[in-house]
């Protein structure tokens, strides 16, 4: 384990997976607009925007012990014209700001809709710049074979996709599981009206009730959007299967340095890593997608299964990352 | 351009005393396992037939190596504070006022010359004897060397003074990359850039 690099290992994959979740929800946003009413995507997808914030700030705290002098720290944006570094300051910032900003404004139901959605879309452009930024910084080094290859973008996206996919499919379970398991008594009449305290105040206490219309759509909501997350994870995942055996023996062959990059994979470790990728997304994954088939039916046995695939993949992903620092070995003297 | 300062080696004279090395860190008093100046032993070797006999082809070199304070310095490329900074005569030095010490120029820099100070927080690196350059004297490495393997200079001052001087030599990355101010006469086994044939015999030093 790469434990010097552990606030990067961090950083780069919560990070990642914000952005991936973000770009997950706006798709169910958009999709499920198509076919439900604005009412339905929203009591699913809301919730699910504000598991975002907490893990965001968790991981650019993580960056911070990544300086060795934080009284600097303002410093680090000054050379944006050059340095990828600078870059992914600006976008990390930049996605965290206008991500809280939408998370206020979706929530509160402040401004129309077509300003929220333009909130949204800037987001995500910052979101994928980020994890650009964070590519190039690695990608750019021509010093580290290991780094400076194709496998760069492959892995920090399919990081992005992978567990931002798994983690939305994980909180529309949750929200849903949440909201069956309430009493009945401590439940109140839906409305989206009051002071902004009030509408706070009602969102996080989630105790509004659906009328039985409503409630049956965002079940239906929940089962498609999880059983579309569960498929692209399996897919990302399967690339990922494909693609890191064939980037380590490209870098194994390519002269005396690429040898000294992948000594990592040849260790128990990588077997454990990519085997945490294999259950979760694909044995897990498989299952849940099975298991949403029944509905709220079976909610517990679906978020086991989420929350176990989720969990497994996070912690290969992370497993992951470390592998990717510990390859660096740098050309020269 | 042809005022832009650097070094010269000489890998014919070198003997791989490190006293170049020392005369570094005592002039810096950097802490330990900072050391701006390191001398690399490059060996390898193979087999020959001669007269229906195998008879071994081994060879060993030493390299002296610091800041190339290079043409397109990757660690100014890559600071995200501008820390690294270029001074007019072309040499690189670490600005310890904005550096945020997050290592990324360490990372970048083929030639291991931005190394972290922990005392300080801050990258450090070899800025070619500032102070002493201020009052005429030679960098501290150079006057050092018995062999006297080192010297320094306007790039263009050492190529006439030193013709055949090469700029690429193992175990020296590919020059392309930074296009360093380093000219090296190499020594006669000496292999070139990539070939492999050898390999750092004391990595844990450099």
């Amino acid at each position: 384990m790469a434990v010097d690099e552990l606030p990067m290992i961090l950083f780069t994959v919560i990070s990642q997976m914000c952005v991936g979740a973000f770009v997950v929800l706006g798709l169910v946003q958009t999709v499920g607009g198509m076919k439900y009413s604005r009412r339905v995507v929203d009591r699913l997808a809301d919730p699910a925007l504000f598991a975002l914030g907490p893990a965001l700030v968790a991981g650019l705290i993580a960056s911070m012990f990544h300086m060795n002098d934080v009284t600097h720290t303002f410093n680090v944006i000054r050379h944006w014209q050059s340095s990828w570094l600078s870059r992914e300051i600006i976008f990390g910032v930049g996605f965290a700001g206008l991500g809280f900003l939408f998370a206020v404004l979706q929530v509160l139901k402040i401004g129309s809709e077509a300003l929220r959605r333009v909130v949204a879309v800037a987001t995500a452009l910052f979101g994928v710049g980020l994890v650009v930024s964070q590519v190039m910084i690695y990608y750019s080094l021509v010093t580290v074979p290991a780094w400076s290859s194709w496998a760069t973008w492959v892995q920090f996206f399919g990081t992005a996709l992978l567990l931002g996919a798994l983690a939305v499919g994980t909180a529309f379970v949750l929200v849903i599981a949440r909201r069956q398991n309430r009493p009945a008594s401590s439940q109140v009449e839906a409305t989206n009206e009051g002071s902004y305290g009030q509408r706070l105040k009602d969102f996080f206490a989630d105790r509004q009730v659906d009328d039985p219309q409503t409630g049956a759509q965002v079940a239906e909501l929940m089962v498609g959007s999880v059983r579309a997350c569960v498929v692209g994870a399996v897919l990302v995942a399967g690339a990922l299967l494909v693609a890191m055996p064939v980037y380590v023996s490209g870098l194994a062959g390519s002269g005396e340095v690429g040898l000294l990059s992948v000594a990592h994979y040849g260790t128990g470790f990588a077997v454990v890593r990519f085997g945490l990728l294999a259950l979760g997304a694909l044995l897990l994954g498989v299952m849940a997608f099975y298991f949403a088939g029944f509905g709220t039916k079976k909610l517990r046995v679906l978020g086991f299964l989420m929350v176990g695939s989720f969990v497994l993949v996070f912690i290969g992903e992370l497993m992951g990352r470390s592998l990717f620092y510990e390859a660096m070995v740098r050309v020269g003297v | 351009m042809s005022e832009r300062l650097g070094f010269y080696f000489d890998q014919s004279l070198c003997t791989g005393c490190k006293a170049c090395q020392i005369a570094c860190k005592d002039k810096h008093d950097t802490p330990l396992g900072v050391n701006w100046r390191r001398v690399v032993e490059y060996s390898g070797g193979s087999w020959q037939v001669l007269d229906d006999t195998f008879s071994p082809r081994v060879f060993a070199y030493y390299t002296s190596i610091a800041c190339n304070h290079c043409e397109d310095p990757i660690c100014v490329r890559v600071c995200p504070t501008t820390a690294m900074t270029v001074r007019d005569d072309g040499t690189v030095f670490v600005d310890e006022a904005k550096c945020v010490g997050c290592r990324y120029c360490e990372w970048a820099c083929p030639y291991s010359a931005p190394q972290f100070n922990v005392e300080s927080g801050h990258m450090s690196k070899c800025d070619l004897c500032y102070d002493y350059r201020q009052e005429g004297q030679d960098p501290a490495c150079v006057a050092a060397c018995p062999s006297r393997a080192l010297d320094w200079g306007p790039l263009a001052e050492l190529e006439e003074r030193y013709p055949g001087a090469v700029r690429s030599v193992a175990p020296l990355p590919d020059p392309s990359i930074t296009e360093p101010n380093l000219l090296v006469r190499p020594h006669r086994d000496a292999q070139p850039v990539g070939s492999g044939v050898g390999s750092i015999a004391n990595p844990k030093e450099i």
